[in-house]
C-alpha cells in the first residue's frame, strides 16, 4: 500500500503515520524509534503522556528560564516606573507617606510581576510549539482526527536524515497492527481565508484610530475649544448672575438675604476694635494690648496667611509672587512690599482694614482670620517694618556691646 | 518488593540512647553557661527569661508545625507522605518536655515577677489604664490555666497520633488508619483554636499594649516553616547514618522542598501584610512595636529577617533543581531554622531594653540567647530520641505505604 | 434532583484511591459524554427557560446602569456618611467568588488533587464570569466613568500619573491581572479540547470557529511538553496571585483608620472568606448543572463531597477569624474598636450581623455529617447560606463601620435604593447567562485532563508503576 501511494503521490511526502492503540504501544514505539536513531518524529495523543518525553528523548524545554526573565522584568519595571512617576516625574505628596515608600509600591510590583510571568509562560509555550499553525500535513489524514480523542499516532518526517520511505514504514509497521500511512504535504496553506484576513486587518486598523486621534490632538495646538462629549461640571446648566429668572416672584436670579439674616461671625461686629476705624479715620493705636504674646501670635499667624504672597520678611517675595512671575503671569499684581515707605506710615488701624477687607487684588482674610488675630498680625508687621528699618538707636544699649558698635 | 523493604522497620536501636545522652549533656552544658553569664550581668535574670521564652518558643513552633503537618496527612489521606510521617509524628508528641521547659515562666508569672511579662505585676497594671482594660484576660492564675490548656491538647493530641499510627505498624487490619482519618478533622479545629490563642498569650503579651489579629497566623506560618525545614535535616541526618536511606528518596524531598518553599512565601505574605497594615494606617498605638524593630541596631535584625527569611532563600528554593539536590534543600533548611529563631528572638526581645548607649548589634545579642536554644534544644531533643526510642522510623505497615514508596513528581 | 445511585463511596480502604470518573471509564467515552453537551442538536428545555430569564435580568442589569451613568451616583443609597453602599459590597462579593476556579486549578494542581480534573473547567469560568460582575462595579461607582482610564498609568493631557500608594490602585492592577492570567489558564486549558471539537465537528462553521481558537493544536508530544510545564507554571503563579488579590481587596479596607476595618488579619481572612464563598458558588451552580447536562459520572457525588469538606474547612476558618477579631477589639483596649463591634452586633444592623454569623459559621457545621454532605439537596442548600452569608459579611463590613465611626454626629443608616437592588439582581443575570452559554457551546469538563486520570492513561511497562500510586 505504501509502494503504491510512493508512486501515485505527486505531492511532496511529509512522512509516514503510524496509528496506535493504547500507552503503552505508543510508548514502545517511541523508544524503538528514538534507538533505530531518527531524531524528526513525533508523537500524537489526546492528553500528555506521562514519561513520554524519556521515551522519545526530549530535552527539557527553556520555557523556565524564560518566564524568570520576564517576571524579573516585570519586577524591575513595575518598581521603576513607580518611582519614576510618583517620585520624579509627578511627585505626589499624599497623607504623609514617602513619595517612594517599598511596602506601598509592593502590590503593584507583585501584580505586574505575576503578569508579565503569566504571559511568557503563555505566550512563551506558543512561540516554541510554533502555534498558532492552523494546518498541518498529519491533518490530513482522516484517521488522525481520532488523535484528539482516543488514538496515539507516531509520525515520522521526511526529512529525517535516516527516512526512508520503505524502510521507516516497515520500521513503524512492525510496532503497531493498524496500517502505516504514508502522509503527504499538499501545501494547503494554513493560512486563514482572505476575507477573514482582510477584517482583522481592518478592525486592526480602526482599533489604531483613537490612538492616532490622540497623537495628532497631542501633537498640534488648536485654538478651538475642546469637543465636550461629556458635559461633566463645566458646562452644566444654571442662572447666571445678574440675568433674570422666572422662577422667583421678583425675576431676579440673585437672591438677596431674607431680613434679618445675620452671617456666622457677623454678630456683633461694629466699633473700633472691629472695624480699625473711628468714623472715617482709621485708628492709630491698638485697641488692646501689645505684648509678646500677640506678637508671638501674630507672627505665627502671619507665617500661614500672609508669607504665600507677602513673603517671610514682607518684601512681597512670597512662594506663589515668585511662582507667577516665574510663569510671566499676565494678570498678577506684584504684592507690595510691607517696607515701602507708603505701608511703613499707614495708621495700624489702615494696615488691621487691609487685612481683614483686603485692597486691589488682595483678598479679605476676616473670615479666615479672627479680629483679634488680625490685630496680632498688625503688631507683628508693625515689628516687622521696624526691624528692617533700625537703626543702632533701636537696640537696647546692653545689646550693642554684642553687635560690636556703639 | 518494596513492602519487604519496608518490613524491615528500621529504627533508632542502640543510637537512641547514644544521641539522647550527647543532647543531654551538650544541652545542661548550655544550660550551665546561660545561668552563668545570666548570673554575669547586672540585668541578667531578665535577659534569662526572655532568652528562655525564644528558646522554648523556637522548639515548640517546631512540635507544632509537625503536628499540622500529621494532622493534615490524615485530613487528606495523603500517599507521598507516609515515609517521612513517622519522623513529623515523633516531633508533634514531643510537646510535654517544652510544657516543662516553659513551667519556669508561668511559674515567675504566678509568682508576680514581670520582668518577661509586664502585666503580671499588678501595681504596673493598676497605673497603666489600657492594661487595666485588659486585666480579666492576663491575669496570671487564667494565664497559667490557658497555658495548661494549650500544652495539654497539643499534648493528647500528639500523642494520640503516634499512637494510632504506631498501633497500625503491627496491626493485621486497617482500622487504626481510619481511626486516624475520622479523628484529624476535629485534632485540626482544637489546634487551630489553641495555637492561634497561645500566641497571643506566650508571644504577643510580652508587649501587653500591642495587639494584631494576624499574630496567630504569622506564628502558625513560621511554625510550619520551621517544622519542613527540621523534616529536611533530620531525614538528612538519619540517612547519614545509615537508616531509611532506600524509603525516602528525592521525590520525598522534593516535596518537602516544595513546601518549605510555600510556608517561606506564605510567612513573607503573613510577615508583610501585619507590618504594611500597621505601617500605612500609622497609628500610634500600634506603630510604637514596629518602631522599635526599625531603629538602632533592631533594623539590621529586620533587614536580616527580610533577607534571611524570605528574598535569599526564596530565591535560593524557587528553581526545581534546588530542591531535588540534596546538598542545597539542607543548606537552605538549616538556613531557614537560623532565620526562625532570628525571628522569634526578634518578636520577644527588643523587650529588654540595654542600658548601652548607643546601642550596637553586639548590645542586643547576647550569649544568653544562644546558651538558652542550645539548652533547650538539647532538652527537646533528648526528649525526642526517648520518643523515637525503639518506634520503627517509618509507618510500616501503613496502607499507604507502597504508594509513598512508588511515589514520583510530576 | 435525586441522588446518584452510581455514588456509592467505598472509601473504607485507606490505599484504595476512589474513582474519579464513573460509568463508563474508557477514553473515548469522556470524549463522547462532554463533547456530547455541545455537539447536541438542541440543549435542554430548561436551558431555554433559565437563559430567557437570566438574559431579562442581563437586560435590566445594563439598564440600570445606562440609568447610573446618565443621572449620577446619586441614584443608589450611598450617601454620607456611608459613601461605600452596595457597589463595595458586591464588588468584594463577586471577587471573592471568582476564587474558587483558581483555587481549583492552581492550587489544588499543585497539591495533586486528581479530583479537580472534572471540575475545574467550571469553575474557572465562573471565575471569569465573576470577575466581569466584580469588574463592572469599580468602574461604574467612580461617577464620571468616562475617565475611568486615569486609573491606568497611561499619559493624560493633565501630566499626572495614577497615586500608585492607594490600595484603590492596587486593585485596579490586581483585578485587572487576575482577569488576565485567569484568562489565559482557562484557554491555555481549552486549546486542547477545542481541537477535540474541531476533529469532531461536522458542519464547516464549527470547524472554523473551533478549529481557529484551537490553534492548530495537533497533540504533538513536543507540544505537551511545554503545555504541561507551561500549565503547571501559570499554577504556581496562580497561587500567589489568588492569595494576592482578594488581600488587596482586603487591603482597601485594612490600611485605612475605619474601626472595624483596620485589622491585621483582614489579607488571609478574606481570602480564606473568598474560597469559602467561591466553593459556595460552584456547588450552587454544579448541582443543577450537571442533572441538566448529564455530566454526573464525570462529576460525581465524590467531587461534590470534597467541595463541601473544602467548605466545612474554609467556613470554620472565617469563623476563627471572627472570633479574633471579636476577642482582639476588645483585648485591644481601643473604645472606638469595642464598640464597633458591640455595634455589630447589638446596633441597628444586629440582624444582618446574626444571619452572617448563622450562615457563614453555623451551617457549614453540618457539613460534618456525611449524610449530609453526600445530600445533593442539603448541600445545595447549604451552599446557598454561604452565598448569603459571605455577601452579608461584606454588607457587615462596609456598612456597620462606615454608618457609625468616630463621631456620633455623623452617624447615619444605609438604606439600599430600588437601582440597588436591581443592579445586584442584575450581575446574577449576567453571570448566569455566560455560565449557560459556556455550558451549551464550551466542554464544561476538561477533557484532556479527565483522560489523564483514567487508568488507560499510564504506560505500564516501563516503570513498575502501581496503578494506585495514581490516582490521588
Amino acid at each position: 500500500m505504501v509502494e503504491s501511494a510512493i508512486q501515485a503521490g505527486a505531492k511532496p511526502v511529509y512522512g509516514v503515520l503510524a496509528e496506535f492503540d493504547d500507552v503503552d504501544s505508543i510508548a514502545k514505539a517511541a523508544r524503538e524509534v528514538r534507538d533505530a536513531g531518527y531524531e524528526r518524529f513525533d508523537v500524537y495523543s489526546p492528553f500528555p503522556i506521562h514519561g513520554i518525553e524519556r521515551e522519545m528523548g526530549l530535552r527539557p524545554t527553556k520555557l523556565p528560564w524564560i518566564v524568570l526573565v520576564c517576571g524579573l522584568s516585570g519586577t524591575s519595571l513595575a518598581l521603576f516606573f513607580q518611582w519614576w512617576s510618583n517620585a520624579v516625574d509627578y511627585p505626589f505628596k499624599i497623607s504623609g507617606k514617602p513619595l517612594f515608600g517599598i511596602p506601598a509600591n509592593i502590590p503593584v510590583t507583585f501584580e505586574f510581576t505575576v503578569l508579565l510571568s503569566a504571559f511568557a509562560a503563555f505566550f512563551g509555550m506558543l512561540v516554541l510549539n510554533k502555534l498558532p499553525e492552523l494546518h498541518r500535513p498529519v491533518f490530513e489524514s482522516q484517521r488522525f482526527r481520532r488523535a484528539t480523542d482516543d488514538r496515539y499516532f507516531l509520525a515520522i518526517e521526511a526529512n529525517d536524515p535516516l527516512f526512508d520511505a520503505k524502510r521507516t514504514s516497515e520500521l513503524l509497521q512492525k510496532l503497531t497492527r493498524n496500517p502505516v500511512e504514508l502522509c503527504h504535504d499538499s501545501g494547503q496553506s494554513g493560512a486563514l481565508p482572505s476575507w477573514l484576513r482582510a477584517g482583522f486587518v481592518g478592525v486592526a486598523a480602526l482599533a489604531l484610530l483613537p490612538l492616532a486621534a490622540t497623537v495628532w490632538a497631542r501633537a498640534f495646538d488648536t485654538t478651538r475649544p475642546p469637543i465636550h462629549i461629556v458635559r461633566d461640571m463645566d458646562s452644566q446648566q444654571r442662572f447666571r448672575a445678574q440675568v433674570a429668572n422666572p422662577v422667583f416672584a421678583d425675576g431676579r436670579a440673585m437672591r438677596p438675604d431674607p431680613l434679618g439674616t445675620v452671617a456666622w461671625g457677623e454678630l456683633g461686629a461694629s466699633g473700633a476694635a472691629q472695624a480699625g476705624k473711628r468714623g472715617d479715620t482709621f485708628v492709630d493705636a491698638f485697641p488692646l494690648p501689645v505684648t509678646s504674646n500677640l506678637l508671638e501670635r501674630g507672627r505665627e499667624r502671619f507665617a500661614v496667611y500672609c508669607t504665600p504672597c507677602h513673603g517671610q520678611s514682607g518684601y512681597g517675595d512670597g512662594l506663589v509672587a515668585l511662582r507667577a512671575s516665574e510663569l510671566q503671569e499676565q494678570n498678577w499684581v506684584q504684592p507690595s512690599s510691607l517696607h515701602d515707605p507708603l505701608v511703613r506710615t499707614r495708621p495700624v488701624g489702615q494696615i488691621y482694614d487691609t487685612i481683614v477687607n483686603g485692597v486691589r487684588t488682595m483678598p479679605a482674610y476676616g473670615r479666615q482670620v479672627s479680629s483679634d488675630d488680625a490685630w496680632a498680625i498688625t503688631a507683628y508687621v508693625k515689628a516687622l517694618q521696624r526691624s528692617q528699618n533700625a537703626s543702632v538707636d533701636d537696640v537696647p544699649l546692653p545689646e550693642r556691646a554684642k553687635l560690636g558698635v556703639q | 518488593m518494596t513492602h519487604t523493604l519496608a518490613r524491615q522497620a528500621p529504627t533508632l536501636g542502640d543510637r537512641a540512647s547514644r544521641w539522647g545522652t550527647i543532647a543531654l549533656g551538650v544541652g545542661v552544658i548550655a544550660l550551665a553557661a546561660a545561668a552563668y553569664f545570666g548570673w554575669a550581668r547586672e540585668d541578667g535574670f531578665k535577659r534569662l527569661q526572655h532568652a528562655w521564652l525564644v528558646a522554648c518558643a523556637f522548639w515548640l513552633s517546631i512540635s507544632l508545625g509537625g503536628l499540622f503537618f500529621v494532622i493534615v496527612q490524615h485530613l487528606t489521606r495523603a500517599g507521598w507522605s507516609v515515609v517521612v510521617r513517622r519522623v513529623a509524628e515523633l516531633v508533634a508528641a514531643n510537646t510535654l518536655v517544652t510544657a516543662i521547659l516553659f513551667a519556669p515562666l508561668v511559674a515567675m508569672v504566678l509568682k508576680g515577677d514581670a520582668s518577661l511579662y509586664p502585666w503580671a505585676d499588678p501595681h504596673h497594671v493598676a497605673e497603666h489604664p489600657l492594661l487595666a482594660a485588659k486585666a480579666p484576660w492576663l491575669d496570671a492564675k487564667f494565664f497559667a490555666l490557658r497555658v495548661v490548656v494549650y500544652f495539654g491538647t497539643w499534648f493528647l493530641i500528639g500523642r494520640w497520633l503516634l499512637k494510632r499510627s504506631t498501633e497500625q505498624d503491627g496491626a493485621s487490619g486497617v482500622e487504626p488508619t481510619l481511626a486516624l482519618e475520622r479523628r484529624a478533622p476535629p485534632a485540626m479545629v482544637a489546634f487551630a483554636l489553641t495555637l492561634n490563642f497561645a500566641a497571643f498569650d506566650l508571644l504577643m503579651s510580652v508587649v501587653p499594649t500591642w495587639y494584631s489579629t494576624i499574630f496567630g497566623v504569622y506564628v502558625f506560618a513560621g511554625s510550619v516553616m520551621s517544622f519542613f525545614a527540621f523534616s529536611v535535616v533530620a531525614l538528612r541526618f538519619l540517612q547519614k547514618h545509615g537508616l531509611l536511606e532506600r524509603e525516602v528518596n528525592v521525590e520525598h524531598y522534593h516535596d518537602l522542598g516544595k513546601f518549605l518553599f510555600a510556608f517561606v512565601f506564605f510567612w513573607s505574605y503573613i510577615a508583610f501584610s501585619q507590618f504594611m497594615l500597621i505601617w500605612y494606617a500609622d497609628l500610634p498605638e500600634e506603630t510604637f512595636w514596629f518602631k522599635t524593630r526599625m531603629e538602632g541596631p533592631w533594623a539590621i535584625v529586620s533587614v536580616v529577617l527580610l533577607f534571611g527569611h524570605f528574598l535569599l532563600p526564596f530565591a535560593g528554593l524557587l528553581s526545581r533543581h534546588a530542591k531535588r539536590r540534596l546538598g542545597i534543600l539542607t543548606f537552605w533548611a538549616v538556613w531557614l531554622l537560623v532565620m526562625q529563631a532570628v525571628d522569634m528572638f526578634w518578636l520577644v526581645m527588643p523587650s529588654v531594653e540595654t542600658s548601652a548607649n548607643p546601642v550596637t548589634l553586639a548590645g542586643i545579642v547576647s550569649p544568653i540567647d544562644v546558651a538558652c536554644l542550645v539548652g533547650a534544644g538539647g532538652i527537646w531533643l533528648f526528649a525526642l530520641t526517648k520518643l523515637a526510642g525503639g518506634r520503627a522510623l517509618i509507618p510500616v505497615n501503613d496502607p499507604r505505604l507502597p504508594q509513598s514508596l512508588a511515589f514520583e513528581n510530576f | 434532583m435525586t441522588v446518584d445511585s452510581t455514588s456509592a463511596l467505598h472509601l473504607d480502604e485507606p490505599y484504595a484511591r476512589p474513582v474519579l470518573v464513573e460509568g463508563d471509564r474508557d477514553i473515548a467515552a469522556v470524549t463522547r459524554r462532554v463533547c456530547g453537551v455541545v455537539e447536541a442538536p438542541k440543549p435542554p428545555k430548561a436551558w431555554y427557560v433559565a437563559i430567557t430569564i437570566t438574559s431579562a435580568m442581563t437586560v435590566m442589569l445594563f439598564g440600570c446602569v445606562a440609568y447610573l451613568i446618565a443621572t449620577g451616583v446619586g441614584v443608589w443609597g450611598n450617601n454620607s456618611p456611608a459613601f461605600w453602599g452596595w457597589d463595595i459590597v458586591n464588588f468584594v462579593f463577586w471577587v471573592g467568588i471568582a476564587h474558587a476556579g483558581t483555587l481549583i486549578s492552581a492550587i489544588l494542581f499543585l497539591l495533586r488533587q486528581k479530583w479537580r480534573t472534572s471540575i475545574n473547567r467550571a469553575a474557572e469560568a465562573m471565575t471569569l464570569f465573576a470577575v466581569c460582575c466584580a469588574g463592572l462595579y469599580p468602574s461604574i461607582h467612580v461617577g464620571r466613568i468616562w475617565v475611568a482610564y486615569w486609573l491606568f498609568p497611561v499619559p493624560n493631557q493633565m501630566q499626572m500619573w495614577p497615586n500608585f500608594r492607594s490600595p484603590l490602585l492596587w486593585d485596579v492592577f490586581a483585578v485587572s491581572t487576575y482577569a488576565t492570567v485567569s484568562l489565559l489558564f482557562w484557554y491555555m486549558g481549552l486549546v486542547p479540547d477545542l481541537a477535540t471539537l474541531r476533529d469532531r465537528a461536522t458542519t464547516k462553521l464549527r470547524k472554523g470557529l473551533y478549529g481557529f481558537f484551537a490553534l492548530g493544536w495537533c497533540g504533538s508530544a513536543r507540544h505537551w511538553q511545554r503545555y504541561e510545564r507551561a500549565y503547571l507554571i501559570l499554577a504556581a503563579l496562580a497561587t500567589p496571585l489568588v492569595l494576592s488579590v482578594h488581600s488587596v481587596v482586603s487591603f482597601d479596607f485594612a490600611v485605612s483608620q475605619v474601626p472595624g476595618w483596620h485589622t491585621t488579619i483582614f489579607p488571609p481572612y478574606f481570602v480564606a472568606g473568598a474560597i469559602f464563598s467561591g466553593f459556595g458558588m460552584v456547588v450552587t451552580t454544579m448541582v443543577p448543572a450537571r442533572e441538566l447536562f448529564g455530566l454526573k459520572e464525570l462529576v460525581t457525588l465524590r467531587h461534590l463531597e470534597n467541595m463541601n469538606k473544602v467548605i466545612l474547612a474554609t467556613g470554620s476558618m472565617v469563623g476563627l477569624a471572627y472570633a479574633t477579631e471579636f476577642f482582639i477589639a476588645w483585648y485591644g483596649g481601643n473604645p472606638y474598636e469595642r464598640f464597633v463591634f458591640l455595634n455589630r452586633a447589638l446596633g441597628p444592623y444586629w440582624w444582618a450581623y446574626w444571619l452572617m454569623v448563622f450562615c457563614n459559621v453555623v451551617a457549614p457545621q453540618f457539613l460534618w455529617v456525611k449524610k449530609i454532605r453526600t445530600n445533593l439537596w442539603a448541600m445545595f442548600v447549604i451552599s446557598i447560606f454561604v452565598n448569603i452569608g459571605m455577601w452579608l459579611e461584606r454588607f457587615v463590613i462596609v456598612v456597620t463601620s462606615l454608618t457609625r465611626d468616630y463621631l456620633p454626629t455623623s452617624w447615619g443608616y444605609f438604606a439600599p435604593t430600588w437601582v440597588d437592588i436591581c443592579t445586584f439582581a442584575g450581575t446574577f443575570g449576567l453571570f448566569l447567562t455566560l455560565f449557560l452559554l459556556f455550558c451549551r457551546y464550551l466542554p464544561m469538563v476538561a477533557i484532556a485532563e479527565v483522560k489523564t486520570v483514567l487508568p488507560a492513561a499510564h504506560p505500564h511497562g516501563g516503570h513498575g508503576h502501581k496503578e494506585g500510586a495514581h490516582h490521588g
